[in-house]
Parts: structure tokens; sequence; C-alpha cells
């Protein structure tokens, strides 16, 4: 019992991450169709940030994480600027912006390559490698650190969207560009703080689980599958599908890790596997979008 | 007529380079060909039939995987192995495409990313079948009515390979079904009001290029006369992609110029920057896409049409 409590809270974690990277391709993808595989270059380059301003550095944690969020804002936003936007208003095939982000995926991941080399680089977690037992509960400072700062990211995200008049423009502009276009609503300006807004969180996402897995050049790929996997589970359409899907995803991971008799590495498939299975059976994923309320 | 005696010619001159090669060189000059030929089979999924798929080298992995547990696990005679390879890239094709064409834009990006990676993880895994991490090795093509085809001839096959593909991609391009296939990328719905069968032509156009890739695979297992999970990771398949954008996607030539320059490159570029060419490719891929969305092939029309001007 202890032990499955244990995994409990060590497989929230993960799916907290997981559902942080899935929020960070819906906050793109909600507004602009694009799909952006450069997602998880941006958890990767945030981990390097923490590398360097954390572990090299040594600033405090939250001075550390607010500049390291702060430059996933500006990097995010110059992303769009310089290979998105350009695109959009040429109006190129919707393909386009997709092909164009994905050789900016290895842009990223080279350029930290050539910065810091092939060896994975230490990142310390936010109250050191302690341990916390509540009740029956436990688990690292970590894990629940990581729990604690997704769900309020995605209190915040929910209130953006549902109390915020920018929020109700980018929903707007999910449900009907033109229509969005033509009651003034500012596509650009929409565009622009989807890519800022969606570094952010891969951002985060990156410098929560590097601790347990150190920065890493090769780091964003496996995140990215994971993340649009969680995505996809739980529907493209609404911010709680990110949450439930990453949730789901992680659990179904680690339980068969630690209790199916398979080979830990043939686990590594439960995530493409559930991936393909919800593809085909339920492409909608488990929560349906919103429809425009007449 | 014409294209035959053509196709005659390039046979016989793509031939004759491998026969004055030396050892390093026909490494080289195979393993060009063969991007050349998976750069060609990419082209017509992605640049004419518009399918954003990252399983082209999968299937290439899958054939030279086949290849070598059919001949020397299972232990049929050669001809009976390369069509039982070729059967299950279909079968496998088919399982992919007939679900994934259900799915609309980036899903089939995603459905077939997620079966390239658990392609990987089933290599990982396959124990003695596939070898593991470190595949299968220590094998050698076996004799062809009694004679071993080594060295020069053995690029023989890779050139009559690379040119049969062109040549049942270029006939299946000029036919009723490449214009299908180009309706269905430009315009899918405009396709189906003209009468194209949509699934159909997704799923045949899939199909037939996996096929291909997987026989592609199958010659390339006798190149290195080694197979393991780190040759069919995703890293080529992007490179493929960045090959035929940057070549010029929806054009054959296009295809082979993109397949040539990217694979050449890291060759002339590594005393320079030594292992940090993807970093050229990414900017490149970005600059074509930003820039020149026909690629290289497209600049070279501009140019034509200019001097033709002048």
């Amino acid at each position: 019992m202890n032990d499955f409590l244990e995994l409990l809270v060590g497989a929230t974690a993960s799916g907290c991450v997981y559902a942080l990277v899935a929020l960070s391709y819906l906050l793109i993808t909600r507004p602009t169709g694009v799909i952006n595989f450069a997602v998880g270059e941006w958890s990767m380059l945030a981990a390097f940030g923490g590398f360097v301003l954390l572990s090299r550095l040594s600033l405090p944690y939250p001075v550390g994480m607010v500049l390291v969020l702060g430059g996933m804002f500006l990097i995010g936003w110059a992303t769009e600027r310089l290979t998105v936007r350009p695109l959009l208003e040429k109006g190129a095939p919707a393909l386009a912006p997709i092909l164009a982000l994905l050789g900016m995926l290895v842009v990223f991941r080279e350029v930290v390559s050539l910065g810091f080399g092939p060896d994975p680089q230490p990142v310390p977690p936010s109250f050191g490698f302690g341990r916390l037992e509540l009740g029956l509960i436990a688990g690292s400072y970590q894990s629940f650190f990581i729990i604690a700062v997704t769900l309020s990211v995605f209190a915040l995200t929910w209130y953006f969207f549902e109390r915020t008049l920018a929020g109700k423009s980018f929903e707007a502009v999910a449900i009907d560009r033109r229509a969005a276009a033509l009651m003034g609503i500012n596509l650009r300006r929409v565009t622009s703080l989807a890519f800022a807004g969606s570094a952010v969180v891969a951002g985060l996402a990156g410098v929560l689980v590097s601790p347990n897995v150190s920065a890493h050049y090769l780091m964003g790929l496996p995140l990215a599958i994971q993340g649009f996997t969680a995505l996809v589970i739980g529907g493209v359409g609404r911010v709680e599908g990110a949450l439930l899907g990453g949730l789901i995803l992680a659990f179904a991971e680690q339980f068969t890790v630690r209790y199916a008799p398979v080979p830990p590495g043939l686990a590594m498939g439960v995530p493409l596997v559930l991936l393909i299975v919800f593809l085909l059976l339920k492409p909608t994923g488990l929560l349906r979008a919103r429809e425009a309320r007449p | 007529m014409r294209q035959w005696i053509v196709l005659a010619i390039a046979a016989l001159v793509l031939s004759a380079i491998g026969f004055a090669l030396g050892a390093y060189q026909t490494d080289v000059y195979r393993k060009l060909l063969l991007w050349i030929t998976l750069a060609l089979g990419y082209n017509f999924l992605f640049g004419i039939s518009g399918q954003v798929a990252f399983s082209h080298f999968t299937f290439y992995g899958i054939g030279a995987y086949a290849i070598v547990i059919l001949l020397f696990q299972v232990g049929l005679p050669l001809p009976l192995a390369v069509l039982v390879g070729i059967a299950l890239c279909v079968v496998l094709a088919l399982i992919v495409a007939i679900p994934a064409t259900r799915l609309e834009g980036f899903y089939l990006a995603l459905a077939t990313l997620a079966f390239a990676q658990l392609f990987i993880v089933v290599l990982n895994e396959g124990g003695a079948v596939t070898g593991a991490a470190g595949g299968l090795a220590n094998y050698r093509l076996p004799d062809v009515f009694g004679m071993r085809v080594t060295g020069p001839w053995y690029t023989v096959v890779i050139v009559l390979l690379l040119l049969s593909t062109w040549t049942i991609l270029w006939r299946l391009d000029r036919s009723y079904f490449g214009r299908a296939c180009r309706a269905v990328r430009d315009d899918p719905e405009a396709a189906r009001a003209m009468g194209v069968n949509v699934a159909h032509t997704k799923i045949i156009a899939y199909t037939v290029t996996s096929a291909l890739a997987g026989m592609a695979g199958m010659v390339y297992a006798f190149v290195d006369n080694t197979v393991n999970p780190l040759i069919f990771g995703l890293e080529n398949v992007f490179l493929l992609l960045f090959m035929v954008i940057v070549g010029g996607s929806g054009r054959h030539a296009g295809a082979v110029v993109g397949a040539v320059l990217l694979y050449l490159l890291p060759l002339v570029l590594s005393p320079l920057i030594g292992h940090h060419h993807a970093l050229v490719f990414g900017v490149f891929m970005v600059v074509v896409v930003l820039f020149q969305p026909k690629g290289l092939i497209g600049l070279w029309d501009m140019l034509r049409k200019r001097g033709g001007r002048a």
C-alpha cells in the first residue's frame, strides 16, 4: 500500500509535467491551428537556463525561475515573429509554419549542443532533495512542488480563458478566426501571445522536470511526444483535457512499469501504443471542444 | 522508347562510376544512391501526396530487418525472403494507412511519429530476433545463382534499385493516379467533388512509397552488413524531410538535388564545424520554408526563365 501511494505521488508529478507540455501545445494549436513540434526543445532550453542560472550562478530559486520564464517569453515571442508571422502574412499553406518550426527544433537543439556539449547537466530542485510525508502519502519535495505549481498554472489558465476579455478573445479566435477578426480582435496579438505563453509553460515544464532527468540537449523530443500524447488523450479543445491527459498517460506508464510483467524497455512503448489507440478510436480526445454558442 | 534509352544510359553511367571508386568512396557513393532512392519515395509521399508522415525511414528499417531475419533466422531462400519482406511492408503500411487516413491534418504526423518510435522500442526489446540494442551483424548476402555479388557489382544492384524506384514513381506521377494525388494534396474537398476517391488515393500512395522504402532497406542491409536500432531513429526521417523541402518538394529533380546536397554537405563541412552540420540543416530548412518555398529546384527554374528571356 505504501508503495502504491508513493508511486501515486511520483506518477502525479510526471503527469503534471506532461500536462504542462500538452498545455503548451494547446495554447498555440487552439487559436492558430499550428502544431509546434519545437515545444519539447523550449523545455530543453529552459532546463539549460535553469542550469546556468541556478547551478552555475547559484541564484536563489525564485529569481532564477523568473529570469528563465522571462527569457522563455521572449524566445516564444521571437520564434513567432521570425518564423511564423512572415508565413501567415504571405498566406503560405497551413503546413509551412509547422515545417518552419520543425526546422527551429533542430536549430534550438544544435545550438545548445554546440554551447553545452553532449553531457547531461545538473539542475537543482526547488527545496533540495528532501522527502515529505503527509500521513500515508509521501514523496519528494520536488514532486509536491511540481504538483502545486502545475495546479496553479492550470487554475490561472482557466481563469484567463473563462474570466478575462483577453482570454475570451483567444477562445473566439479558436472557434472562428474570420469572425473574430471581423469583431475587431487583433489576430496578430493573439498569435504572438499564444506563442509567448506557450513557451513560458513549456519552459516551466523543463525547469520542473530537469532535477530528475538533468538538462540534456536530447531531452526535448521525448517530452514533446509525451506532451502531445497527453494532448490527444485529453482532447485539443479544452484546457482541462491537457491535465486529464497528462495524468492518464503518466499513470498508465508508471503502473505498467511497476506492476505489469513486461520488461521496462517495452514499457517505454506504453505512451506510444496509447497514442495510436486514441488516435484511431477517439481522435477528438476525451473532452470535446466547445462549440460556438448561439 | 526514348525514356528507356535514357534509363539505360543512366544505368551504365551510374554503374561505371561504381567501378572507378576506391573502398571509402564506394561506401559514400552507395549510401548517396540509397538516400536519393529514399528521398524520391518520400517526395512522392510528402511532396506530391501531401502526407506529413514520419514513418518512411521506419519502413526502410522494417525492410532491412525483415530480409536479415527471414534469410538467416527463418532460413528462407533469397527470392522468397524478398517477396515476404515486401509483403510485410505492404501489410504494415496498410495497417497504418487505413485508419490514419481518417485522421485530419497533423494527426497523421503524430500517429506515424508514434509508429516510428514504437519500431525503435520493439527493436531494442526484440531479444535474439532483432539483436536488441546491438542489432544484427556477421551475415553476408547469399549467393545468387551460385555467384557472389560483391564490390562494384553490388553497387550496380543499388543503381538498379534507384532507377526502378525512379521509373515507378515517375510513371505513377504521370498517370491519373499522380494527378489524383496532387489534387488531394491541394484540396481534398475539390478532389472529392471531381470524383477522386480521396481515401483510396492516400492509402495507395502511402503503401506504395512505404513498400519502396522497404525495398531500399533490403538492399541497404547488405551495404554495411549490419542493422541496428540507431540507424533507423527519428533523426534520419527529419533529414529526409529536410532533403525534400530544401531540394523542392513535389519535384523528382528536387528530391535528387536535396538528397545529394544534404548528404554530401556534412562530408564537406566536417573539417570546419565537426559534427554540428545538423545546425546548418535546421537553418537551411527554416530559410527555405520562409524565403524559397519551392526549394532549390524552384530557384533553378527562376534562373533558367530569366536566362531564356534575356
